[in-house]
């Protein structure tokens, strides 16, 4: 690939959407009585401006990552998911599940036992519409859906009835954490070891789906269902774990939100993550790679809400609308890019 | 009804479909065409249809230079054309479709019976037991040919262009079809047959026109020439290699043992079928397509769901009564050409240096070297002489004929005790068809089982030990290479005949 085909199929179309992105957000701000460029700029100081905002926007990061990769991976398998939401609800409940019953216990044991039965739960979780697919043919991306608000409700009844804690004053919420199952931080801020665990799946997965066996199978049953089957590959098996292990991943990010951010396992406890990490997967093109940086645009995106708030009295779901602009500037351009592609 | 084509040359791209083409058709006789697949044969005549235009060239009709810009035009001349794929309407019976292409017919008197009369006259002539009340989609292939070649007469047509007609007939379609056009030469009218078959030449022809790479190489009496000198003229400078040779299987040893199986999906059955071969036996399964091949391939692959017995290969069954197990080692014991590659044996959207290492996935290294992979397709490509011979291109950019290839290299690139190959020689010229038997007869001579499904009964009776005919999804009968003939498997295809 030469430079300027390197410039057309990959700079051309980062540089159109982030035009037609702050065009649109312009355009929201102004309809809002604001100056456009003032606020994009304080936006960009108090996501990046200095070492807080970017602590407070790695945050955002870790569970964005994680669930962009749950979406990444069986998106490998031409399987679309949108149960990360869900996955993160479900292995927060497992997870929490087992620091309840170790209210004492040392962190040594309790922390590595939380992530782990959160894993699992989250594994659980994701395996279920797995197992659907695989045996019974049901669409993953509507049963991962509606997981998503059995989780849900899950974990709203369990913070509503068993799990309540007394002290908590009538506030649905369990007991709070002991330290010992508050997930290690860094820096003297909020930035947890899920951010770690985020990165470092990331690459061991493009590591794996891009040189392994594995990956190439993993090619070859999306590519063609038939031929995988005659070349011996175990299509049903691969949707399980992929699915599997799609969950593992966003319900570390569930126990980690619980554990450091919320220190308690309490109703809404996912945000929005499970739907960011869906639009950072696919505005990354489901590369393992890319999500990466984009999970960092978009965590701060989400981060510069307080910013949004605090200098234009915006509502903080502003932040939102912006993200829901920034996925439809950038899905416009791609398609509009692989059309002209094809005329050209 | 004379007609003179002068210079004709047409590109597509870069390629020349048609290089300076000077050809004539006389009235009152039937031209064979003949050559290869991409030799420019339809492109020529499809200019003459007015389906293509020529990029240069004229055309001229007793004397006249003519302009034949649409198909429309085309038919008014009173040239009419017979595609390999029929555009007849399945639903409607066979008179509604012949009045439907019958231009005289004003719209308000399609269902005046009178008019009908004249409609049926030619379809009569041409075949008297096809009732015209009954449904396009319940008449065998052959029979909806016919009704083509009716729409064409009933436009008047004085030049009948035939596109590979006798490919999709049985033996004994193919005689029906020979005589007919034989009658419409007789009557004056100028029939054009193309095709690559010889005995299409042999059976009608008054003479044959040679076409290679988009030239017409050479235009001769009929009668004058013998197979070997059109293969040559066919095939140019290439040296035509020798028939590959078979051995004759071990008598009295069973290694393959397809035991009364049955089974069904949307679109074939197939019943009870038994069939045993000796190690080294290639087995060739006639029969006209869609009568359950690709059911029974999958079925003897152990790919499909069997309702009823099971496969036996070397003493360990590999296909089983109800849904297969997935069995990653299948590759190393069968290798599986199936129909249509393009669906049923490549990735597309890989490249060609995963799709020829698809069979030995499941045993590489968890990593496997890039490197390594690379050299090996490359060497397949190169034994298999796949265009375009560059392993990073995908799967999807190859030709029909080079995709047939690529999944021939693959599946015969092992120790397989089993091959089965539907159609390995579709899309293929002779050079690549021989090529791709010998890689197959290879493994016959090693004395691995041969399962071989095809429509090529010459290609059978030459090489195969055994012929099977398989008619709706039963077999018919088997017969022994040696003593078969033509007449007998042509009507086991029907299902007419049983033998023991």
């Amino acid at each position: 690939m030469n430079g300027s085909r390197v410039l057309r199929a990959e700079v051309f179309p980062i540089l159109a959407s982030a035009c037609l992105f702050l065009a649109l957000g312009a355009g929201f701000f102004l309809l809002e009585g604001h100056a456009p460029v003032a606020l994009f700029l304080e936006m960009v100081k108090s996501a990046f401006g200095d070492s807080f905002a970017w602590s407070e926007t790695l945050v955002k990061v870790a569970p964005i990552l994680l669930c962009a990769s749950a979406v990444v991976l069986p998106a490998k398998l031409g399987l679309v998911t949108v149960g990360a939401q869900g996955q993160m609800n479900f292995g927060a409940m497992a997870g929490t599940a087992l620091v309840l019953s170790m209210m004492n216990g040392s962190a040594w044991v309790v922390l590595p036992l939380m992530l782990l039965t959160a894993s699992l739960g989250g594994a659980f979780w994701g395996a279920v519409p797995g197992v659907f697919k695989a045996r019974l043919g049901v669409n993953e991306t509507i049963s991962t859906l509606m997981l998503n608000y059995l989780a849900l409700q899950l974990v709203d009844y369990v913070v509503h009835g068993p799990w309540k804690d007394p002290s908590n004053l009538g506030w649905p919420a369990s007991a709070n954490f002991p330290d010992a199952a508050i997930l290690p931080t860094f820096f003297g801020s909020r930035v947890h070891l899920g951010l770690v665990i985020g990165v470092v799946a990331a690459l061991i997965l493009h590591v794996l789906v891009t040189y392994s066996r594995w990956g190439i199978a993993l090619k070859v049953m999306r590519s063609n269902q038939r031929v995988a089957l005659s070349a011996g590959l175990n299509y049903e098996r691969n949707v399980i774990i992929v699915m599997a292990i799609s969950g593992l991943l966003a319900g570390i990010a569930g126990i980690a939100e619980t554990s450091v951010m919320q220190g308690r396992l309490q109703a809404g406890l996912a945000g929005g993550y499970g739907w960011s990490g869906f639009l950072v997967a696919w505005l990354s093109g489901q590369s393992f790679l890319r999500i990466i940086p984009m999970s960092i645009l978009v965590g701060g995106l989400l981060s510069s809400a307080d910013a949004l708030q605090l200098f234009a009295q915006l509502p903080s779901s502003s932040a939102i609308i912006l993200q829901g602009m920034l996925f439809v500037s950038a899905l416009v351009v791609m398609n509009w890019v692989k059309l002209r592609g094809y005329h050209a | 009804m004379h007609i003179e084509l002068r210079g004709i040359s047409k590109h597509f791209g870069e390629v020349a479909a048609n290089a300076d083409v000077n050809l004539e058709i006389k009235a009152g006789e039937v031209l064979a065409l003949l050559g290869e697949n991409g030799a420019g044969k339809s492109t020529l005549m499809k200019i003459l249809y007015g389906f293509y235009q020529g990029d240069s060239g004229e055309i001229v009709i007793d004397g006249t230079t003519v302009e034949i810009d649409t198909p429309r035009t085309a038919m008014a001349l009173g040239i009419g054309m017979v595609f390999q794929q029929f555009n007849l309407i399945p639903a409607l019976s066979v008179a509604e479709n012949l009045m439907l292409a019958y231009p005289k017919s004003p719209w308000w008197q399609s269902r005046h019976r009178p008019v009908w009369s004249t409609v049926l006259e030619n379809l009569t002539k041409l075949a008297r037991d096809i009732d015209p009340s009954k449904l396009v989609r319940h008449l065998a292939i052959g029979e909806q040919q016919l009704v083509e070649l009716a729409k064409v007469l009933n436009l008047n047509a004085q030049l009948v262009i035939l596109d590979e007609p006798t490919a999709v007939l049985t033996p004994q379609e193919s005689e029906r079809l020979w005589a007919l056009v034989r009658q419409l030469a007789d009557s004056g009218r100028s029939v054009v047959l193309i095709t690559h078959k010889f005995e299409d030449v042999e059976a009608c022809a008054d003479r044959v026109a040679i076409m290679r790479a988009g030239r017409l190489v050479e235009v001769a009496d009929a009668r004058g020439k013998t197979i070997d000198e059109m293969v040559t003229l066919m095939m140019g400078q290439h040296q035509v290699a020798a028939n590959p040779s078979v051995k004759s299987p071990q008598k009295d040893i069973q290694k393959l043992w397809i035991k009364s199986i049955s089974a069904k999906d949307r679109r074939a059955a197939i019943v009870d079928i038994e069939l045993q071969l000796a190690p080294g036996e290639i087995l060739g399964i006639a029969g006209v397509a869609g009568n359950g091949q690709r059911l029974l391939a999958d079925a003897v692959a152990g790919l499909a769901v069997l309702d009823n017995g099971e496969v036996i290969l070397d003493g360990e069954v590999v296909s089983r009564l109800g849904r297969q197990p997935v069995n990653p080692n299948r590759n190393s014991k069968i290798g599986y050409i199936p129909e249509q590659p393009l669906e049923n044996g490549v990735a597309s959207d890989l490249d060609l240096t995963t799709n020829l290492s698809l069979h030995r996935l499941v045993g590489m290294p968890f990593f496997p070297k890039k490197q390594t992979e690379q050299a090996q397709a490359q060497k397949l490509i190169d034994e298999f002489n796949v265009r375009p011979s560059d392993p990073t291109k995908l799967a999807q950019d190859l030709s029909g004929g080079n995709l047939q290839k690529l999944v021939s290299a693959r599946e015969l690139s092992g120790m397989p005790s089993l091959v089965v190959a539907c159609y390995p020689s579709m899309g293929l010229d002779i050079l690549s068809t021989r090529a791709i038997y010998e890689q197959m007869f290879k493994h016959a001579e090693r004395g691995a089982c041969i399962l071989w499904i095809s429509e090529d009964l010459d290609d059978l009776l030459q090489y195969a030990h055994r012929i099977a005919v398989l008619s709706h999804g039963k077999i018919t009968g088997i017969l022994p290479a040696a003593s078969a003939d033509r007449q007998t498997i042509g009507l086991l295809m029907t299902g007419a005949r049983k033998t023991a």
